[in-house]
């Protein structure tokens, strides 16, 4: 498979390096320390165009085919050292602006998109809940009609964005007896009288992303914001993830790509017994390792740029890509650091600070073992 | 074209042969094998299912529809979408 960029694409992925160097490397080791959601950088990414580059132009976006999108993702990854504020980017695009680009009625898209795109509005996705995570359409979360509302009652967990979130594309079940058949979506307005952030969540990794509990206690969502038909919410939740697990990874291409050239910088510089530690085979093996993943990553990713683009189903393709990159990410990390030795594992030298944000990737958006369950299922088993 | 009766039970046996049985003798799957309750859907699959007859057939089916009553069996579905097909 040809990954030469076109020379569109090495313009999008040049100016997205340079980008993410200028607004969004600000003092990350303060800001991940503190949790801090860095609103001016969001704003920035915005008038890049990055929330409105996947989305038709007809619908107010750049309309960029989505391989043109991932080279812009993967040098935003490169160049970015706030890889949380990028995560919060991909779950506003793939899990509540794309939604409503599939499945909004002209109405909604109308009334919701121009704030998702022009950055003035923060999206989230609440689907998982305490007790339902991998069987996601086990929710409790219900919706009952009450004249032209829905009233939603339930708490929805790990819900990224939340904090800063404006609107939520939420799953909730008409009827829990139906199974996945009762999931619905909709679009909450998360200012609406009965949405709360019950609780701030504090994680590993990621930690300039957002996230929180959110209980919706009688909250009143008009028929008009149903997303798709009553009992298809698997649906709508299906193509969400299916965008999330094929493109959110696009990002963690460039961070590899970076880990790989600091590791080869240190290890022709680093000397120990006389020389530089990248003449030590068992060092050399690690790079080596780190190039080779690089390499089988990208086509992984940028396949599935090509398929959606020939508007191809993906779910296995998208699942493969999942389960690779994250795997992968997370090894580069703990490589990285080996070769940087103790250094590796100091702030300052914010390779640790990978490691932590990749660790989340085998979980979001199905975890690895799910990933490998929906492979599986696509090969007849 | 509007299927025959027949063509219903015929489209809907291919269907699930080749979605959620590759590899099994056709054989196995009658008209009356429990689908849902036997294991071969559950309710992520029966929803492929909907979809499937929704754009096969050119009906709606409603979320209530889609449970065991009309979905656990070919003969149940077919007559689903008979009786749909005839309003
Ligand atoms: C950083 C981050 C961001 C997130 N953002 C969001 C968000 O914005 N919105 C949202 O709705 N959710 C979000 N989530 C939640 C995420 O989707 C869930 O964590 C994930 O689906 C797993 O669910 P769980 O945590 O309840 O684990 P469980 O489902 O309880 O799984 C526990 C373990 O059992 C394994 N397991 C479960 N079922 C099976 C099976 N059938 N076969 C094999 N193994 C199985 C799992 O793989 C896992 O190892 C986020 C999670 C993280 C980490």
């Amino acid at each position: 498979m040809d990954l030469e960029f076109s020379d569109e694409q090495r313009g999008w992925h040049d100016a997205a390096v340079d980008f993410a160097r200028h607004h969004l490397c600000n003092d990350v080791i303060a800001a991940d320390r503190d949790e801090a959601f860095d609103r001016a950088a969001w704003k920035a990414a915005a008038e890049f165009g990055v929330l409105a580059m996947p989305v038709p132009k007809a619908m107010g976006g750049l309309g960029l085919p989505i391989t043109d999108v991932i080279a812009v993702m993967e040098g935003l990854g490169y160049g970015a050292k706030d890889q949380g504020l990028l995560f919060s980017i991909n779950a506003h695009l793939w899990t509540n602006t794309m939604p409503l680009v599939q499945w909004g009625t002209p109405d909604q898209r109308e009334r919701w998109l121009p704030g998702l795109l022009d950055g003035s509005k923060v999206g989230a996705n609440g689907a998982s809940e305490p007790d339902s995570g991998s069987d996601v359409f086990a929710m409790r979360t219900r919706a009952r009609r009450d004249g032209d509302h829905y009233v939603l009652d339930g708490t929805k967990m790990f819900v990224t964005n939340a904090p800063v979130a404006d609107v939520i594309v939420a799953y909730a079940t008409i009827d829990p007896k139906l199974g996945a058949m009762g999931v619905t979506g909709f679009i909450v307005d998360a200012h609406a009288k009965g949405v709360t952030i019950s609780k701030r969540i504090e994680k590993l990794g990621l930690r300039t992303s957002p996230m929180a509990e959110v209980v919706f206690d009688g909250v009143r969502v008009p028929v008009i914001d149903r997303l798709g038909r009553e009992g298809r919410g698997v649906g709508v939740f299906e193509s969400s993830m299916e965008w999330e697990r094929g493109c959110i990874l696009a990002n963690c291409l460039g961070v590899m790509r970076r880990q790989l050239e600091r590791c080869l910088d240190h290890a022709r510089q680093r000397r120990q017994f006389g020389q530089s530690i990248g003449k030590f085979q068992s060092v050399a093996n690690k790079l080596v390792d780190m190039r080779l993943r690089l390499d089988t990553c990208r086509p992984l990713v940028y396949r599935i740029g090509r398929l959606k683009e020939a508007g191809r189903d993906c779910t296995v393709e998208a699942a493969l890509a999942k389960l690779h990159v994250s795997d992968c990410y997370v090894k580069n990390g703990l490589d990285a650091i080996q070769v940087f030795g103790g250094y590796g594992y100091m702030k300052e030298y914010e390779l640790e600070r990978d490691l932590r944000d990749a660790v989340g990737s085998t979980l979001y958006s199905g975890t690895s073992e799910i990933q490998r369950n929906l492979v599986a299922r696509g090969l007849g088993l | 074209m509007t299927p025959t009766p027949d063509a219903i039970e015929y489209e809907l046996r291919r269907y699930l042969l080749a979605e959620f049985l590759p590899g099994e003798s056709p054989a196995n799957l009658r008209d009356d094998t429990p689908l849902r309750t036997g294991g071969i859907l559950d309710s992520v699959a029966t929803l492929k299912v909907v979809s499937f007859v929704e754009q096969s057939f050119g009906i709606e089916v409603e979320a209530h529809e889609a449970g065991v009553e009309h979905f656990d069996r070919i003969v149940d579905i077919a007559a689903l979408v008979r009786r749909k097909r005839g309003r």
